[in-house]
Order: C-alpha cells, then sequence, then structure tokens
C-alpha cells in the first residue's frame, strides 16, 4: 500500500527549527504510533580537550543523494511511515546542534532500529568532513573504526 | 569612574586597551599562552565598468595593479604596529591576500587572510591588510577613475585565544556562492572554453586532501592521462606534483560524478572526479 514514501533529506546552514520533529511527523496522520528523533550536537572535547567550535564541509549533490538514498534504504528494511535526515554544514559552535534523524513507525522497534541505522551509514557514508577548532589550532577530525564497526552491524 | 564592563556579556567584553581610569593602555600579553592565531577580513573597492575592464585587461598606467595590491597588503600586514598605537608588533607567520574580480557589482573583492602563533589576535593585520590593499588598488586607478569607492571592510572571522572564535554569520554564505559568481572562476571557464574541443575530466580535491594537495580544483585533458581510469589519472598528477602523492595513500577515498569508484573505474569525457579523506560527519 505505501506508493508515497515520505522521505526528506536536507543539508543546511541554519539551525533546526523546533526542539524535535515529533510534532510535524505525527501532524494529521493517525496511523504513526511511534517517533524516534535523534539530535547530534557539538560536543567541547574531542579530540583535543578545549574545542572551541567545528566548520563542517561536505560535498554538495552528493550528500543529498547519499542521505536520500540511506533514507531509502531504511525504507527497504523497516516498515516506515516517514524520515527525516537533516544535516548542517558550515560554522557551529559547541552545544549547537550538527545533525537530526527522524523516523516515524507504526511500532516503535522499526523507528528506533531505522534511526539507529540511518546515523551509522550517515558517519561512515555521507561526504561530510568536520575540521575542529582547539585553543591549540585547528585539525580535521579522523575517521573512526567504532563508527565503521557500529555499521557493518547492519550487513547481512 | 566609568564602568567598562558590559555584565550581559560578562566579563569577556571588557575594553583591555582602556585602564581603570579609561586611559589608553598597551595589554601585557607575557602571561597569556601562546595559541595559533588566525584572522580573516574583507573589504572591496566599487568602480567604474570601464577602469574594472582596464584592471582586467591589464590596460592601466601604473601597470599590474592586483600584484602590486597583494604586496603593499602583506606590507601593511607587517606593519600595522607603526599605524596603530596600541597594537604589539607581530611576527606572522602567514599573510593572505585574494582578489575577486566581481563584474556583475563592478567592484574587486579583497580578503586578507593573517596567522601567527602567539599571544594576541591578529585582526587588525587584516583589517589593515584589506585597507592598505584596497588603498593601493584606489592608487593604481585613479588616473582614469576617481570616483571609486572604498567600502565594507570588515572582519570575517577569528580563531584561536581566550575570547573564543568569532564569524561573521553572513561570511559562511557568502563563501558557498563564491566559486560560481566571482570573476576568477568565470575566468577560467573562458579560458576552458579554448580548449573544450579536446576531452577533458574535472578534478576535485575535498576538505583534508585539498589543504594536502594546496588545490581545490584542476582540469586535465583526457589525451595527457596515461590511462583513461582513476589509477592513470592518480599516476599523472603525481608525476606533474609530489603533492600529489597523498591519492596513493590507502585511505583517499575517490567519487566519479559523485558515485563512489575505486582505481580501475573508467573516467570519460567531462567527468566529474572528486578525491577526499574518509568522511567524519554526523
Amino acid at each position: 500500500m505505501d506508493v508515497h514514501k515520505d522521505i526528506r533529506v536536507s543539508v543546511q546552514r541554519e539551525p533546526f527549527s523546533g526542539v524535535d520533529d515529533s510534532c510535524e511527523l505525527g501532524q494529521g496522520r493517525t496511523d504513526i504510533g511511534a517517533v524516534v528523533c535523534f539530535t547530534g550536537l557539538v560536543r567541547d572535547f574531542n579530540e583535543s580537550p578545549n574545542v572551541t567550535g567545528l566548520t563542517l564541509e561536505h560535498y554538495p549533490g552528493m550528500t543529498e543523494r547519499t542521505l536520500e538514498n540511506i533514507g531509502q534504504e531504511a525504507w527497504k528494511r523497516w516498515s516506515l511511515k516517514a524520515v527525516r535526515i537533516v544535516h548542517r554544514v558550515g560554522y557551529m559552535a559547541p552545544g549547537d546542534g550538527i545533525v537530526r534523524v527522524s523516523a516515524a513507525s507504526a511500532h516503535r522497534r522499526d523507528a528506533f532500529e531505522a534511526c539507529d541505522f540511518i546515523m551509522d551509514f550517515l558517519k561512515t557514508r555521507a561526504p561530510f568532513w568536520k575540521k575542529e577548532h582547539a585553543k591549540s589550532g585547528d585539525y580535521w577530525v579522523k575517521e573512526r573504526a567504532t563508527d565503521y564497526a557500529d555499521a557493518d552491524r547492519w550487513q547481512s | 569612574m566609568p564602568e567598562w564592563r558590559d555584565d550581559t556579556e560578562g566579563e569577556n567584553m571588557q575594553l583591555t586597551h582602556l585602564n581603570a581610569h579609561g586611559e589608553a593602555s598597551m595589554v601585557d600579553v607575557g602571561d597569556k599562552e601562546e595559541t595559533r592565531r588566525e584572522a580573516v577580513a574583507s573589504g572591496r573597492i566599487v568602480m567604474q565598468p570601464e577602469t574594472l575592464e582596464l584592471l582586467v585587461d591589464g590596460a592601466l598606467p601604473k601597470g599590474d595593479v592586483i600584484a602590486t595590491a597583494r604586496i603593499a597588503g602583506i606590507q601593511a600586514a607587517k606593519r600595522t604596529h607603526e599605524l596603530i598605537p596600541l597594537c604589539h608588533s607581530l611576527a606572522l607567520s602567514k599573510v593572505a591576500l585574494e582578489f575577486d574580480v566581481d563584474l556583475a557589482q563592478s567592484c574587486v573583492h579583497v580578503e586578507a587572510m593573517c596567522r601567527l602563533n602567539g599571544r594576541t589576535g591578529v585582526e587588525m593585520e587584516a583589517l589593515t591588510a584589506v585597507s592598505v590593499a584596497c588603498l593601493t588598488l584606489y592608487d593604481m586607478c585613479k588616473a582614469v577613475d576617481k570616483a571609486m569607492r572604498i567600502d565594507a571592510v570588515q572582519l570575517e572571522q577569528k580563531s584561536g585565544g581566550q575570547r573564543g572564535d568569532y564569524q561573521r554569520s553572513a561570511y559562511a554564505s557568502q563563501r558557498a556562492g563564491e566559486p560560481i559568481v566571482t570573476g576568477d572562476s568565470a575566468a577560467r571557464e573562458v579560458s576552458l572554453g579554448d580548449r573544450c574541443a579536446a576531452p577533458y575530466v574535472r578534478v576535485k580535491f575535498l576538505a583534508e586532501l585539498r589543504e594536502r594537495v594546496g588545490e581545490s580544483e584542476a582540469v586535465i585533458a583526457l589525451d595527457e592521462l596515461e590511462n583513461c581510469d582513476v589509477a592513470g589519472l592518480k599516476a599523472t598528477l603525481t608525476a606533474r606534483d609530489s603533492a600529489f602523492e597523498a591519492l596513493g595513500e590507502r585511505r583517499t577515498l575517490c567519487a566519479i560524478n559523485q558515485v563512489m569508484a575505486n582505481d580501475s573505474a573508467r573516467i570519460t569525457d567531462e567527468d566529474e572526479v572528486a578525491f577526499f579523506p574518509p568522511v567524519t560527519g554526523g
């Protein structure tokens, strides 16, 4: 019955609006029983202890397409009602939101797992790069083996 | 005694160049921690379209306008302490100026970046570099245009130091649009047009890799490639300049027309090939 896939992705400089997407996704619909919304924030410690901010770069075009594909893949694997992926680029300060992923489904397990899956794939496939600014200087953030191990969990 | 502190903004807003009596005083920076400081300032000089045309054609009586303004900006940054009373003299580790000819707005955009490892910020140096580069542009062009206007001299961003980073909010979005609209890239398109008949590949270097190879984009004729695949492109670039050896590292990734590709992937006319490090978003 799912003719229309309600998947929307956005790569933007502007901060996210609202606290989370659960109100927007549930609006005017009664088939949604669960919304899981994940928000990733800028920490003031990472590879160095005093991070004062970061600048996120991406590859316009490929980024949007990759996020769209990850949303489609999640749609295939779980029974979903809506998917939202918003990723910010440009300069951000500690405490600012970087990424927001929301998944809506009839039952909670699908939404939880889809959200988890989308984040794991986004972190290892979407062409974003973080440059952290710290008191000791600027540096490009290194990829992490744990992120790849997390993404591998879904390969089966 | 005047209250210099603005408590709504916290202690950081204190005017450090004034003492408790409101008199000018140089800050003792001896106890401050040395950090890497960077500042970017920008400004522009607006002129008649005809003047800008002469500038682009190199037809102005005083010679190469941009090259002269660049040297003037660098020299000015180094001498900021002689001009601005309470500035310390600094051993800058880098001063770079960029000029963008903007035919649409009939102006030249000037941007200066200053850097050092030290105890004071370098925003005054970047602002001085922009101001003097603009003044030099005026001097070089004034024989044909007296109505030129210097404006929008401002700090775009600074990093390092106790007061934290600053970024002008509109700056980031302006920069994002730049590659499409600057005179520089328009000029590149034109020169490319001459050889457009020959098949070519457009190569992009992203994020950390861009900084390591020192370039963001290159256009290469397909007949220059040893083989028309990703490995051939890497070999050709590496033969040209050892900076491109980074392309051969295992962690370097590649996409052709925005789809991930490996060394044996074929490259055809007008493809866009991007090289980049492992992704770190989220």
